[in-house]
């Protein structure tokens, strides 16, 4: 399986990453020979076999009662930044 | 005064007979920094206004006759990706240079009340991502054994710092290898616990299905009083773990006779430096002299955990550092620009190489088409490495290999090649893939004189039986740095 430039840059913009253009070519070989060797899996049959995306080790649901706590409030979080400043989301055409 | 000579019980025992004040022990801490730490590089902040302040209050106390906690007075380091109310939290990131947290991660918030004073915060991996502190945002670290070498990733700093005697005890967190490795290169111990035994609040997220935060430390009995410190269910970690935590140093001495230790034949390959296995096999023989039973096992899927984990790891990692965008944390790249270009020049210029190409390769792996080739596949070879673990664990108590092929190697050596560096965490990320727990002790050094790790491995939740296994093993006359 090979990684082409054009995947890597594909990739980079569903991430949200610039990707310079001489990193470009760096990374398909890169990004290429890891997912060769992650092919290694196609070697076993995992039909029928569960997915585990998390080993469960609590079996208690971690479910609090329904009371307010004092805890660190918006005021301390934005307290090193005073207030969450974004540009403009919206843009004219 | 350097920490290398001396251990945590044996610190609270000279406090408590006023041999040495605490302020004296934190201020020389910070000169023994300033001395050796120009070389080995472990620390990324210090907060010595803090440990001072602390360490004098600590001394009223004492003066008071009041008694003192298990840790009282213990100088650690924290491994900088764990928050610390007012201080930052780099993550060894650029995109964090500057991030202050507004509150304290339980672990270290544990840590402190049972006595513990911080230090400082130490280098590792950006974003944990790494087996060998190269990937720092900030600077390499060295090891102390022999600076031209890696101390081993990602909690490198927290490794180096406790084998350099500038802390007692440090915290390091473990996705795929992240305390053992380090602990194995630097000559020290290093345990990740069960998923689910310490709380990852305030543990910046890198993989949270395999992320864990574990001690490091010279001896077996100050990982094992750290644990007791750190250990049990918080209501901010959803998937923290409701289960009672025993007493580990009361536990440290029961008898091991008998026990049963599984060699799994898949670790002894021929990739195997051959002076770690004539360590390892050395270790063995301690064991049969202990009385224990040496059985040989198999754990036929371990040959596909590498590839296993870089799916899950990096699909997990692209998801969890979506949160860098700009807007909440750190850095923030804008000028005149859009949101979106905000958000893709931030984190172009925040996040360094090698996390790039994994939240590149944890994005690809989740991406439409590749689903089901790539990251469910993963999830599905995850449950067979489990059940390896679960049959093993019906014939033995204790599963012994090898922490690493090799011993520390040196810096710059794989920094070229991504996957070469990924393999070296082959006998690591088994444990993380199942959850399970493990502990790393020394076990001798090789002709350089560079240190080698022998790894032991347990059942969910059997901590108490990983400590007193290796506490035993260490007494016997294993070995201690």
């Amino acid at each position: 399986m090979k990684i082409s430039e054009g995947d890597v840059e594909y990739v980079a913009k569903l991430a949200m990453l610039e990707v310079a253009d001489d990193e470009k070519k760096e990374l398909a070989e890169q990004l290429s020979r890891i997912v060769e060797y992650v092919q290694k899996l196609n070697e076993l049959d995992v039909s029928g076999i569960e997915p585990t995306a998390q080993v469960v080790t609590s079996v208690k649901h971690a479910v609090r009662d329904d009371r307010v706590v004092p805890r660190t409030g918006s005021s301390d979080a934005a307290r090193s930044v005073k207030l969450f400043k974004v540009p403009k989301v919206i843009t004219e055409r | 005064m350097n920490l290398r000579n001396i251990t945590a019980d044996k610190l609270v025992a000279l406090y408590r007979n006023r041999d040495l004040t605490v302020t004296e022990v934190i201020t020389n801490v910070y000169d023994e920094i300033e001395r050796t730490d120009g070389d080995v590089r472990a620390f990324i902040s210090l907060c010595r206004d803090r440990a001072v302040e602390e360490a004098r209050r600590m001394d009223v106390k004492i003066a008071a006759g009041e008694p003192l906690e298990s840790l009282a007075g213990v100088p650690v380091a924290i491994k900088d990706n764990m928050a610390i109310r007012d201080m930052t939290t780099t993550c060894g990131s650029r995109i964090l240079q500057s991030y202050i947290p507004p509150y304290t991660s339980t672990a270290v918030e544990r840590l402190r009340s049972a006595g513990a004073i911080v230090i400082g915060k130490t280098n590792c991996d950006e974003f944990a991502m790494g087996s060998s502190t190269e990937n720092s945002g900030f600077f390499v670290t060295r090891n102390p054994h022999k600076l031209d070498c890696v101390p081993g990733g990602s909690s490198g700093g927290s490794a180096a710092s406790v084998a350099s005697g500038t802390s007692l005890i440090a915290l390091g967190s473990d996705t795929g290898g992240s305390i053992r490795t380090p602990a194995s290169f630097c000559g020290v111990v290093g345990i990740k616990p069960t998923y689910g035994r310490v709380s990852r609040y305030g543990l910046v997220a890198f993989a949270s299905s395999l992320d864990q935060i574990g001690p490091l430390a010279k001896t077996v009995r100050e990982c094992a009083q750290t644990l007791e410190a750190i250990c049990g269910f918080d209501h901010f970690d959803s998937t923290s773990a409701d289960t009672a935590v025993p007493n580990f140093v009361k536990n440290l001495d029961q008898p091991i006779k008998g026990t049963r230790i599984g060699i799994p034949k898949e670790y002894f390959v021929p990739g195997l430096d051959a002076q770690v296995k004539a360590k390892i096999e050395a270790g063995m023989r301690v064991y049969q002299d202990l009385g224990c039973e040496l059985h040989e096992i198999s754990l036929p899927h371990t040959e596909f955990a590498v590839a296993t984990y870089y799916l899950i790891a990096t699909a997990e990692a692209s998801s969890n550092l979506a949160r860098y965008d700009g807007v909440r944390y750190g850095l923030r790249e804008a000028g005149n620009a859009s949101l979106q270009e905000m958000y893709r020049r931030t984190r172009h210029n925040g996040f360094g190489k090698e996390v790039k190409r994994r939240i590149l390769l944890g994005t690809y792996a989740l991406s439409a088409g590749y689903y089901d080739a790539y990251y469910l596949k993963a999830l599905k070879v995850r449950t067979l490495i489990l059940r390896d673990f679960q049959k093993a664990f019906e014939q033995v108590d204790v599963i012994l290999t090898p922490t690493s092929p090799t011993v520390a190697f040196k810096i710059g050596e794989k920094t070229g090649d991504p996957l070469s560096m990924y393999l070296s965490d082959i006998f690591t990320i088994t444990l993380n893939l199942a959850g399970l727990p493990g502990i790393s002790v020394p076990c001798g050094q090789n002709s350089e004189g560079l240190p080698v790790g022998m790894q032991l491995m347990s059942n969910h939740f059997e901590e108490a039986l990983l400590l007193s296994v290796a506490h035993h093993y260490e007494k016997a006359g294993g070995f201690v740095v």
